[in-house]
């Protein structure tokens, strides 16, 4: 029930956001910015901390800029994501909040191109940047740049050389597997397991005591939310002392909620940014006003969406007034954001930071054991 | 529920607008609603109706006419869907050459596979199938170096025709529809014609079809097939509408959608997949407003459209613009065959045993042409299954089934019906969705040019046995009577050699069986030889020449009827050992 009322007035709060529209052609001073996002499907947990990144942002907005906006799902099909795109460029659009799923934002590209679209979007996976297309921003580090601050971690400060690599087979898991692999293969260290997992496996002690078999000193993993969750749980009832350093779904609290502190103990994590964790009160500001707004907890996909619309807002508010204008400045400018500050790299790669954050056993908010800035990621 | 269903109904005026002219309407209404009104966005939509549309109507011919739950249709869309992916993001190919391959692709796969999945029955059937389609997921997802892994591959053409690359909007809403049209226009004339109602009766009846000599196997791997071709070709415009292929085209979500499209259009028909495509797709678009929540809207919509439509949106539209009955054609008789003369099926030694059961056990009869045979026995005796082994219904353990010089032991129904057999059934199989003169007029499927020659020839068939008024009936509700009455039509107009009745006179009043009585000297009189299986002896012994029975699958007396009544083992088996 509770839930369902979040739901409610989180769908209320948007309702009546949407309809403060302003009608007419945007101006400079007004940003128009469609949330296309997937909150129902796998990614729904995911979506929906990126819509309300998003939705925060365009709240928060400097007094002169007036915001239009609307909400609209794109489920978990490319085909969706497109229908969602070219319902919103019916209108003026300054930029997109895009989906974070990478088969959705390729689909995407082409249109907002022919449409002349900025899409800013929180997705770290596929080679959404890779395509050439001038037209997208990526507010959270790729995989070339976590993935090499995973196995830095994992190598340098833990000093590990004899990884398993457990992945997801999605397009989010065979990205981050490569990259994993080439990192390591540049720190000189090559996986003693890798296998890739499927999203609806119900049991992951399978793959686990396979991974054991090979003798790593520690479990390297790259799933989605709900499978990290399982394995760490499987992991920790298994008494497992190998330790375990996760992808970044295992930052996000939604993912913590579903372990007790204990089965956390000594799990770490990579991801762009940690939120709830704090670090400075802009950070702890946002968080609480993240809480107060949808009565859950933030994490680093919220905090990247909400970055990346600040920039475009500050963008408008600096006389952008139309998407082109706001394209040239998400290109050639620079964001000092909650997370990090965000630069392009020429492709769109706006976020070049990451942090690892370990888990004590006592609670589920994680501490940040290490950042990593300027990473340019081994791939390239 | 139901009782609300049926007074909404009840309250529903029947219109007087031919049902063509409101589809033609409708049609209308789409075509000037995408012409004059849509957005980008709107004919975004309606081309991805168009592509669903296209799926559905595939689908229909499978799922609709043949019956059979295919769950790899979604991997057939996939597989359309890749071909054209790969080859045009990798290799270079224009639509010219992806589009052919597409098709080909999925119809490959659904030859391979068709021939085992196709021989088991309803659940298993689409059980098998939905294996196929997670096994064609994994492969994509696994294979990166050819499909680009679970990331898919972006930058796939659009479609190209005769030079000109067909822009998004209107022209590509156009293009996809073109296709649907074509399909539509395809799918429609396959069902209105023979192989549509042979492939009908198929799914109502597959044995009865198979005893009328329609090759079931071979019509379920064609609609299958052709199915697979429909769903290759939406999958290869569902790519060039979004310019990218992911695992998404192979995962069961298309699978549902097309499946919902069908149920909810009008399972069968190519009007219900363009419909429900329609309304599928515009749906969720509605609600969107409502962000997650706009599925509980559209489950509900969807449910209250199955709720008040359950034979779907044509069949509301059949039941607000009832279609004008056709015109009966003229009865014509088939082509006459040769008045057969002597023995014209005997069956020599045949077993057939069940676990430790010996059903038949080495049973030999020889029937004469001209001559009706009785065969009796106590219940379990072996008598239908006797019955199914000549009509190749079981497969007989041993023994043979000669016709012409010919052994017919084992072969296909088909097979055995195209060699001159005919049948009826213990219980009564009509299909209850058609008319008294299309059940009739599938008898003549396999052999005649047209429906319309195969109706003339059912007609006469009905005319012979005094039920040509049945004609225009619909087989539901018929009373027992008349439904025996018209599957023995059915059989006649085979005009076989050998006609095998099993209890036609059951249930049947004494002027009734004494009017089947005469049908049956008639049609023995024309040369046919008969077998009647039955338990009322005072209909049969009058009628037969001839009698076998049987008890515990092996003969107890073979001879005149009057020797029935006194023969002390025959006694012994129907009324005990003391009587």
């Amino acid at each position: 029930m509770r839930r369902f009322l979040s739901i409610l007035s989180a769908t209320a709060f948007s309702a009546v956001f949407s309809a403060t529209l302003l009608p007419g052609v945007a101006r400079a001073g007004e940003a128009s910015v469609p949330v296309l996002v997937p909150l129902t499907g796998f990614l729904s947990l995911e979506g929906t901390s990126q819509r309300n990144g998003a939705v925060l942002a365009l709240k928060d907005a400097p007094a002169d800029v007036a915001v239009r906006s609307e909400v609209i799902d794109t489920g978990t099909s490319p085909e969706a994501a497109v229908t969602a795109l070219e319902r919103a460029a019916g209108g003026t659009v300054t930029a997109v909040a895009a989906s974070m799923l990478g088969t959705q934002m390729l689909a995407m590209l082409p249109l907002a191109q022919d449409y002349g679209i900025p899409l800013v979007t929180v997705s770290g996976t596929a080679s959404i940047t890779e395509q050439g297309n001038p037209w997208v921003f990526r507010f959270f580090p790729g995989d070339a740049v976590t993935k090499e601050a995973h196995a830095r971690y994992v190598t340098e400060e833990l000093g590990k050389k004899r990884p398993a690599v457990i992945y997801q087979t999605t397009a989010y898991g065979q990205s981050g597997k490569a990259h994993l692999e080439q990192a390591f293969k540049t720190l000189g260290v090559e996986p003693v397991f890798e296998e890739g997992v499927d999203p609806a496996a119900k049991d992951l002690l399978p793959v686990l005591t396979k991974a054991l078999a090979a003798k790593p000193d520690v479990l390297v993993l790259h799933l989605h939310s709900g499978p990290t969750a399982l394995f760490i749980r499987q992991a920790a009832a298994n008494g497992v002392a190998v330790p375990i350093v996760a992808g970044s779904a295992m930052h996000q609290p939604s993912t913590a909620a579903l372990l007790e502190p204990a089965e956390l103990k000594g799990v770490c994590a990579e991801t762009a940014a940690s939120p709830i964790s704090g670090g400075n009160p802009e950070v702890e500001a946002f968080t609480a006003a993240y809480r107060a707004a949808f009565n859950a907890e933030p994490d680093a996909f919220a905090l990247g969406q909400y970055d990346g619309i600040r920039m475009v807002l500050a963008a408008v508010q600096a006389g952008a007034g139309n998407a082109e204008a706001v394209r040239k400045a998400l290109s050639a400018g620079t964001h000092q954001g909650l997370a990090m500050t965000y630069r392009s790299d020429g492709k769109g790669n706006m976020a070049h930071s990451a942090v690892i954050v370990c888990y004590d056993g006592a609670s589920r908010v994680p501490a940040i054991a290490k950042r990593y800035d300027n990473v340019t990621g081994v791939v390239r | 529920m139901r009782r609300i269903v049926h007074k909404v109904w009840a309250l529903a005026p029947t219109l007087t607008l031919p049902r063509w002219a409101a589809e033609g309407m409708m049609l209308a209404v789409l075509v000037a609603y995408a012409l004059l009104y849509a957005s980008p966005y709107g004919l975004r939509v309606l081309t991805v109706a168009g592509v669903y549309a296209l799926a559905a109507i595939g689908f229909q011919i499978v799922f609709g006419l043949g019956g059979a739950l295919s769950l790899a249709h979604g991997a057939f869309f996939g597989l359309g869907a890749y071909a054209t992916g790969i080859l045009g993001s990798q290799w270079g190919w224009g639509f010219a050459a992806t589009f052919p391959v597409s098709l080909l692709v999925p119809l490959l796969l659904a030859l391979l596979v068709g021939l085992p999945v196709l021989r088991l029955e309803s659940h298993y059937f689409a059980l098998a199938t939905l294996g196929i389609a997670q096994v064609v997921h994994l492969l994509a997802v696994n294979s990166p170096a050819l499909t680009g892994g679970a990331n898919g591959l972006p930058g796939v053409p659009g479609i190209m025709l005769f030079g000109w690359a067909v822009p998004r909007g209107l022209p590509l809403a156009a293009v996809v529809w073109g296709f649907v049209a074509l399909g539509g226009l395809l799918a429609w004339r396959l069902a209105r014609g023979r192989w549509g109602r042979a492939l009908t009766l198929v799914r109502d009846d597959p044995l009865a079809a198979g005893t009328l000599g329609l090759d079931v196997g071979g019509l379920r791997l064609a609609a299958f097939t052709l199915s697979a071709v429909y769903a290759g070709a939406a999958g290869a415009l569902a790519v060039h509408t979004q310019r990218v292929v992911s695992p998404e085209v192979l995962e069961f979500p298309v699978m549902v959608s097309v499946l919902t499209i069908a149920v909810v259009g009008g399972r069968g028909r190519v009007a219900g997949a363009i419909l429900g495509a329609v309304l599928l797709l515009h749906l969720p678009e509605w609600f969107r407003f409502l962000e997650r929540s706009y599925l509980i809207v559209y489950g509900v919509a969807l449910l209250a459209t199955i709720v008040l439509a359950p034979h779907g949106l044509t069949g509301l539209l059949d039941r607000l613009f009832p279609a004008r009955p056709a015109p009966l054609p003229k009865p014509a008789a088939p082509p006459e065959t040769a008045n057969p003369t002597g023995p014209l099926l005997r069956v020599e030694g045949l077993t057939k045993g069940f676990g430790g059961v010996r059903a038949v056990d080495g049973v030999s009869l020889t029937l004469e042409a001209g001559t009706i045979t009785g065969l009796i026995g106590p219940n379990g005796s072996g008598k239908t299954t006797l019955v199914n082994l000549i009509s190749g219904l079981e497969m007989p353990d041993g023994g043979r089934v000669l016709m012409g010089g010919t052994d017919l032991a084992g072969q296909r129904p088909d097979r055995i019906a195209r060699a001159g057999i005919a049948r009826t059934f213990q219980a009564v199989s009509l299909p209850e969705g058609a008319s008294v003169l299309a059940a009739v007029a599938a008898a003549r499927l396999e052999r005649d040019g047209s429906i319309a020659q195969a109706e003339a020839h059912a007609l006469w068939a009905l005319e012979r046995l005094g039920a040509a008024d049945l004609a225009a009936k619909p087989c539901a509700g018929l009373p027992a009577a008349l439904r025996r009455r018209v599957e023995l039509a059915r059989a006649l107009a085979r005009q076989p050699a050998v006609l095998l009745l099993d209890e036609p006179a059951a249930g049947l009043t004494d002027g009734e069986k004494a009017e089947l009585a005469g049908h049956l000297r008639a049609i023995a009189a024309t040369g046919t030889a008969i077998l009647v299986v039955e338990h009322d002896m005072g209909f049969l012994l009058p009628l037969a020449g001839h009698v076998l029975c049987l008890d515990q699958g092996r003969p107890l007396y073979a001879g005149p009827p009057e020797g029935v009544r006194s023969d002390p083992a025959v006694v012994a088996a129907y009324l005990g050992e003391g009587a």
